[in-house]
């Protein structure tokens, strides 16, 4: 695990993938930033946070969409399926790398609290819970996407699907209320990432979102390890 | 070592293997011969665990490959059809990953990646890009990852297909180098390939095992007789009738040539291991140049076709 976790993560620097993502994270919450904080003098950083998930559901595909599909097409898959590694090994090591791109990304990103601690006032526990829950989000994104990718044998597919259940999981919240059928609203609102943010942007941390978060992670996680098993299956090479 | 067991592959209605039982001993090369769309790819595909059979299992030394993937494919080296390669990784990188996937200690990685190198002729391109090789380094590179952990079974997908006849001649004598004492399954379409480096052949024909032949036992030889095809510098008319005379032929053909001068006959002998002693006693006792002389290597031929006739 350790090893492709390794490769994967090098593979985000040795291409422009991991730079770009990085960059235009940071470039368009910075842009939030002043729009939203800078602009009207608040240090709000709760708000800044929520408002960033906009920019999860559309950046985390990109991060996601080359960890399956492109192995899959350059058939570059052969040598890590064939090697005595478990699937599950394979899986994590992937969705580690991802990850870690992204924690490095939210880690840069408390720039901005620095701007509001010198320039304002920043509350640690508020900061502390904002970040956490917004983490934990983030990741769960990244599962999400990893997982939507494992279907796809094109990139751009897989990056697609990822968008696509990114914003069924967003519009689900809307959804809901609209329903009168008591058990289908309340699946829905189990499913909600949104809902399950809510607490954390309100500035409490929620032990029961934290376990949504991580068994919504360890779902996508394993979901993905029987794609790539039923592959097997199914999938053929040429002739 | 490798035993497959009544392996079929069902795409939707089609049949890629149909009901595929094989065992290769430990220390034989095993060539897989066939036409494109035969099912070379998918048996070797499944052999390594990449694809699962519909049903049927593989056992790789007492191992299932798909139930104990880690035991199994411990002691498996495999290049497949493209080779597995990461563009953005320098060699060295590469081979140091693929070593530390077959779970070579760590401390020794280095050391055997650089043997691999050496052995692989890629020692001058370490620090090249792979996306930077040609086509020829490309497929050595995929070669040399089959070698990493030093593997005791070698699964190679037509590991010469379009290569410069160079290349060819180098991937071969690898080939010849690493099957001392491992187990090598390769499939090609090219027949001296297999003649050339095989104890053992399969002829895979629609998803389904035609014939399993003992090269090393039978030789190049079928019911004792030999075919010779020969040049020699004279007319048709006054050496065919000398050559059908001879002891020991059983029949001789005039196949089409240019020179008047010059004819090229295919001869065959029955009962002889070294028929061409008896030829060249008879020429040069005529007095006629031999221009070219070899033995033919008819039989794979005649088998493969009607193999895949039938």
């Amino acid at each position: 695990m350790r090893t492709v976790y390794k490769r994967e993560l090098a593979a985000y620097f040795r291409t422009p993938t991991g730079y770009v993502f990085i960059g235009i994270f940071l470039a368009l919450s910075g842009l939030l930033f002043y729009l939203g904080n800078l602009r009207v003098l608040s240090g709000d950083l709760l708000t800044f946070l929520a408002q960033l998930r906009l920019l999860c559901m559309l950046l985390c595909p990109m991060l996601t969409m080359r960890l399956i599909s492109e192995e899959r097409q350059k058939k570059s898959d052969q040598l890590v399926m064939t090697a005595p590694v478990s699937l599950a090994a394979i899986v994590l090591g992937k969705y580690l790398a991802a990850a870690a791109v992204m924690l490095l990304t939210v880690l840069l990103l408390n720039v901005i609290t620095f701007l509001i601690a010198v320039y304002g006032t920043l509350f640690t526990g508020e900061w502390f819970v904002g970040y956490f829950g917004f983490v934990l989000q983030s990741l769960a994104f990244v599962a999400l996407d990893l997982f939507m990718s494992s279907f796809a044998k094109n990139q751009i597919i897989g990056a697609i699907l990822g968008f696509a259940a990114n914003f069924f999981l967003w519009l689900v919240d809307l959804l809901a209320g609209q329903i009168s059928v008591a058990w289908i609203r309340d699946s829905l609102n189990f499913i909600s990432l949104y809902q399950r943010y809510e607490a954390f942007q309100l500035g409490q941390f929620s032990f029961a979102s934290t376990l949504f978060f991580l068994t919504f992670i360890a779902v996508c996680l394993v979901g993905t390890v029987r794609v790539l098993d039923a592959r097997r299956f199914s999938e053929g090479g040429a002739a | 070592m490798i035993d497959i067991r009544n392996v079929s592959k069902r795409y939707g209605t089609v049949y890629a293997l149909r009901d595929v039982s094989l065992s290769v001993e430990k220390g034989t090369v095993l060539g897989l011969l066939g036409q494109n769309g035969a099912g070379k790819t998918t048996l070797l595909n499944i052999l390594t665990g990449y694809l699962a059979p519909t049903s049927g299992s593989v056992l790789l030394d007492g191992r299932d490959v798909l139930l104990e993937p880690e035991e199994a494919r411990r002691q498996l080296g495999y290049l497949p059809e493209v080779p597995p390669l990461y563009d953005e990784m320098t060699v060295q990188e590469y081979l140091r990953y693929a070593a530390e996937l077959r779970n070579v200690e760590k401390r020794s990685i280095p050391g055997h990646v650089d043997e691999v190198m050496e052995l692989c002729g890629l020692t001058s391109m370490r620090h090249r890009l792979l996306s930077h090789l040609s086509k020829g380094y490309r497929q050595r590179a995929g070669f040399a990852q089959a070698l990493c952990g030093d593997p005791e079974v070698l699964v190679l997908d037509e590991p010469t297909v379009g290569l410069d006849p160079k290349q060819i001649v180098e991937i071969r004598s690898l080939i010849m180098k690493m099957g001392k004492g491992r187990t090598i399954v390769f499939s090609s379409h090219i027949l001296s390939e297999v003649q050339q480096l095989c104890d053992r052949v399969v002829i895979l024909h629609d998803g389904v095992v035609k014939t399993s032949l003992n090269l090393k036992e039978q030789g190049a030889q079928e019911n004792g007789n030999v075919t010779l095809l020969a040049t020699v510098g004279a007319a048709e008319k006054s050496i065919l009738p000398r050559v059908k005379a001879l002891d020991g032929v059983v029949k001789a053909e005039v196949q089409p040539g240019r020179h008047v001068d010059q004819t090229t006959m295919l001869i065959t002998f029955h009962g002889l291991t070294e028929p061409e002693r008896r030829l060249f006693a008879l020429l040069s006792g005529l007095n006629v140049p031999i221009l070219h002389l070899s033995r033919q290597n008819g039989n794979l031929e005649q088998l493969f076709l009607r193999a895949i006739s039938e």
